[in-house]
């Protein structure tokens, strides 16, 4: 080199082409040599990452968490390695490191619904509703990779459960609402929604998707038992006769059909305000009504002993005894059939004093759930 | 250090022939040679950017192998086998031993001592050897587990590459002993993935000194080597930093705690490092052979107390720790731990850098605080990351003394402006607490017990610079005008004891005239002006706020200099001579003498 560099006038040239061409072949070896290595940092990732997937599917989170942080350490980007070592740390029970490690996700890519959905589910954990319903919403109409809009749909039916279990039903109702707006023909998701709006209450719309889930599955046994349910509660007996009395036919021995069919039979003995039924049958209902409740109480007050006469919460149960006693005299076929309001006010004082009756003694028969049953199907038509 | 020169090529260049009728060819020829004459300053700032790339590539290559040692010597898993653990770094320390005993003496401790000496004492000679031995040294030693960071190795080879090549190209000596910060620079900033920073650095603690002369080309080649380790390596730094986020009021409270905190760790990490090193180096030869096998055997011992963490770089478990993966008492004790790990390891010799142990040590220690902080204070929403990374940057203040580079360091790695109030406020606290319990820094103390008397850039700043006004004396009370006459002049000073009188001319330009000169001039009865009299040179002038250096300069030619102001030209505030400037500097060195006295810990 020293002799090409005496030259003056092509000093400077040549050292530049000089260094020019040592870098060129540091260069080449550095990048054989990096590449080796990087190959060699890939498939170790991939095997304490691969090794992490098998230490979760055997139920050993802890040292899932082990693998996949040495996984980490070769391909330290590897977004869904990252995400497995936050979701094995929440399967650790190690909630706040997974809730730190999923924050740190989140910043990187806050639309992720993975991310979010854990988040959520962290954030539902520690009871913070605020910070829950957020991410429930990032989960909810953020990216997912694949079956978007079924990842989608379970962040809902989740967001639903949290508000439940919160006792938040016009939130969860107002959720349910949206999402079966676009529910597909799927009678499982569809008993799905109905179960979710009975839990809500919202007895009507839980009727219509069991009923919706039933004609597209008509053996489908939770669909006609679900339906069922939600005719008795809106009072529809004949309807929840006939869904119960199809369910026990798809399956003879489930208690639940024949429980349901007993008592949507019950109540339609027992109501006296069915269409229909002329004014002999009317005051014979309401007066089978009173001698159930008449016979309940007696049950109760022996049941009850002393205590009855005593305690300010037995005061209803005593007064419907005396109210009773009162009645009876008067209550006969006769005088009530030609009297239908008084066989209307009979009634009335017998879905009071079963009211009574249940607050102190509970429910005994299936008598008394028909009744009961009356009780609000009465109290909804009176609203 | 001066600036760039231009220097004339040692090798004279060959006469032409005499040519009748040169030809068209010929001429261009001629004129090609003209523009491509060979110029060692432009020269030298390629130089720069061929020496970041060098740098880069020997980095790349250096990190690659500390990783293939660490696969081979400590296996795939992060948590070494215990086994391993005691294994790798004590068998390692022996061979390493080995090798420094016999085949590369230099390529002990951290690397950037060794280069700051090479600097100054050897004029940045920094042999291949030393180079190679480092690089295996130090790949061995970190990839075995012992606690030490391969950013200082870096730096040394970097500055050895950059000396090999200078000395191969025959440059001067004075550029040669440019090349040296150059490629420490070019080292240290690939290593650490943070040009600026690692410019500082280099200014702060191997240069020591500010010198715009090199400035340029080492930030030229701290580029250039980014850029090339990013090439192979990637962009990505080497742990992930979350957003910083707004930095709320009642939050600095809680970085003065982490500054005060890393101030009195960095002083433990300094005074145990201080204590245990002069006491193992002086043990006999053959005891020394054995000490990074002892210090390996330890740090075995440690990982498996159940702190594995400590071994090697530890960048993962920074990471870690800023994601919230450790519980504060872990992190506190492995604040202990790795000053433990990192004391014994650099104590006993073994080759490696103090670099990232102490931002491992910052980072656990910010991690503590800032868990600690959502624990007592769970409304304060500040990421733990945050506390991370400011506490790298108070252990850079309080423990390496470069309080300047753990600013930048904190805002080039996490990209985010919003953390320099914390980083200040904090880094503030630890560097006082740091300069007041441990006075000498940990570099110098290091250099010390080498027996070295290396400048530093703090020293620097705390050396008072005296200037005109210090030694200036007040406005004589004899001022002549260039109008007067010599008779008019000699009555007026006639009788004074002083030597020189400053004349003031008409156009505003002053003078000196000797009272001895005016007494001849008097005598002869010379028919003059003062005007006439005095010649036509008028007397330099100087500021107050003017480096007392330029004024001694200017008292060697000229008795007296007038001191004029800045606003007014016009305006005399004093005048100075050499006597003032002497008086003024002995003065000065009585002072630092009376306050300091000798500096050492």
């Amino acid at each position: 080199m020293s002799f090409l560099t005496r030259n003056l006038a092509i000093r400077e040239p040549l050292l530049i082409s000089l260094l020019v061409l040592l870098a060129i072949v540091s260069f080449a070896f550095t990048h054989a040599y990096s590449q080796a290595y990087d190959a060699r940092r890939n498939d170790l990732g991939q095997k304490w990452f691969e090794h992490g997937n098998q230490e979760l599917a055997v139920n050993q989170p802890a040292a899932g968490v082990e693998a996949y942080r040495t996984a980490l350490s070769y391909m330290p980007q590897n977004w869904e390695c990252r995400l497995r070592l936050a979701e094995a740390l929440v399967l650790a029970g190690q909630t706040h490191q997974a809730h730190e490690y999923f924050a740190g996700l989140w910043q990187v890519q806050p639309q992720n619904g993975t991310v979010n959905l854990q988040l959520a589910r962290l954030a539902a954990r520690e009871g913070n509703a605020l910070e829950a319903e957020r991410y429930y919403n990032g989960a909810i109409f953020g990216n997912w990779p694949d079956d978007s809009r079924d990842r989608r749909r379970d962040a809902v039916f989740e967001l639903i459960d949290f508000y439940l279990q919160r006792h938040d039903l016009r939130q969860a109702e107002s959720q349910l609402l949206t999402l079966s707006a676009n529910l597909p023909d799927d009678p499982a998701l569809q008993t799905r929604v109905a179960d979710l709006f009975m839990r809500v209450q919202d007895y009507a719309h839980a009727l219509d998707f069991y009923k919706r889930a039933a004609r597209q599955d008509q053996h489908n046994l939770a669909a006609l038992l679900g339906a069922g349910k939600a005719a008795l509660q809106l009072g529809d007996y004949r309807m929840a006769e006939s869904y119960s009395a199809r369910a026990l036919h798809e399956d003879n021995g489930n208690q639940d059909a024949g429980n349901l069919l007993r008592l949507a039979q019950t109540a339609l003995q027992l109501d006296p305000f069915e269409h229909g039924i002329n004014s002999s049958e009317k005051a014979r209902r309401a007066l089978r009504s009173f001698e159930i409740v008449g016979a309940r109480l007696d049950a109760c007050d022996q049941q009850r002993g002393k205590s009855t006469s005593s305690t300010p919460a037995n005061a209803p149960l005593i007064s419907s005894l005396q109210k009773w006693n009162q009645w009876k005299p008067n209550a006969n076929l006769t005088s009530l059939a030609h009297n239908p309001d008084q066989a209307d006010e009979l009634f009335d004082f017998a879905l009071q004093a079963e009211q009574a009756i249940q607050a102190t003694c509970g429910q005994a028969a299936v008598y008394d759930e028909a009744l009961l049953a009356l009780v609000r199907k009465r109290s909804a038509e009176e609203k | 250090m001066s600036t760039l020169q231009n220097v004339t090529p040692s090798t004279p260049q060959p006469a032409p022939e005499p040519q009748k009728h040169p030809s068209r060819a010929r001429s261009f020829s001629r004129r090609l040679s003209g523009k491509f004459q060979y110029d060692e300053d432009r020269f030298f700032l390629i130089l720069a950017v061929f020496i970041g790339i060098f740098a880069g590539l020997a980095v790349v290559c250096f990190r690659i192998t500390m990783e293939w040692t660490r696969l081979l010597l400590l296996g795939s898993a992060l948590t070494p086998s215990t086994l391993r653990a005691f294994l790798a770094p004590s068998l390692t320390g022996l061979f390493i031993s080995l090798l420094i005993f016999t085949l590369c003496k230099d390529a002990r401790g951290s690397g950037l001592n060794q280069t700051k000496a090479a600097l100054y004492i050897s004029d940045g000679y920094i042999s291949m050897r030393t180079v190679i031995g480092k690089f295996v040294t130090a790949t061995l030693a970190i990839g075995s587990g012992h606690s030490l960071g391969p950013e200082d190795p870096s730096l040394q080879i970097g500055a050895g590459l950059a000396s090999a090549l200078g000395r191969r190209l025959s440059l001067s000596r004075k550029k040669l002993r440019l090349l040296a910060p150059v490629g420490a620079a070019a080292g240290l900033a690939a290593a650490f993935n943070a040009p600026i920073s690692a410019v500082l650095f280099v200014i702060e603690e191997v240069i020591g000194h500010w010198s715009a002369g090199i400035l340029g080309a080492v930030v030229l080649s701290a580029v250039a080597s980014v850029v090339t380790m990013r090439w192979f390596l990637g962009a990505e730094p080497f742990f992930r930093i979350p957003p910083v986020g707004v930095i709320r009021w009642e939050e600095l409270a809680a970085y003065a705690v982490l500054g005060i905190l890393g101030g009195l760790a960095s002083v433990i990490f300094s005074k145990a490092i201080g204590w245990l090193r002069p006491r193992l180096k002086s043990t006999p030869a053959r005891l020394q052979f054995f000490y990074p096998a002892v210090a390996g055997l330890l740090i075995g011992f440690i990982a498996f107390a159940g702190f594995p963490q400590v071994m090697g770089a530890g960048y993962d478990y920074i990471d870690q720790a800023m994601h919230g993966q450790f519980a504060w008492q872990m992190l506190g004790l492995l604040v202990l731990m790795k000053i433990l790990a990192t004391t014994l390891s650099f104590a006993s010799g073994t080759p490696g850098g103090m670099f990232a142990p102490t931002l491992f040590v910052g980072a656990m220690l910010g991690g503590t605080v800032g868990s600690v902080e959502h624990i007592l204070f769970p409304h304060l929403t500040g990421s733990i990351a945050t506390y991370a990374l400011v506490g790298m940057g108070v252990l850079f203040a309080g423990f390496l003394r470069a309080p300047m580079t753990s600013v930048f360091m904190a805002l080039e790695v996490s990209g985010d402006y919003s953390i320099i109030l914390p980083v200040v406020t904090a880094n503030t606290f630890s560097y006082l607490i740091s300069r007041r319990l441990q006075h000498t820094p940990i570099l110098e103390l290091i250099n010390r017990q080498d027996g070295l008397y290396l400048p530093a850039l703090e020293e620097e700043r705390e050396h008072e610079v005296l200037s005109v006004e210090n030694a200036m004396r007040p406005t004589p009370s004899i001022i002549l005008l260039g109008e007067m006459t010599v008779f008019e002049a000699w009555g007026k000073v006639k009788g004074s004891a002083e030597t020189y009188f400053l004349v003031r001319s008409e156009h505003k330009m002053w003078f000196c005239v000797a009272g001895e000169d005016l007494h001849r001039w008097a005598e002869a009865n010379l028919k003059k002006v003062l005007n006439d009299a005095v010649g036509n040179k008028p007397l330099p002038y100087l500021h107050p706020d003017q480096d007392l250096e330029e004024a001694l300069r200017l008292v060697s030619k000229w008795p007296q200099i007038p001191v004029l102001s800045r606003a007014d030209i016009s305006q005399l505030l004093g005048v100075i001579t050499l006597s003032d400037i002497l008086e003024a500097f002995k003065n000065s060195a009585d002072d630092v003498n009376l306050l300091e006295g000798p500096r050492g810990d």
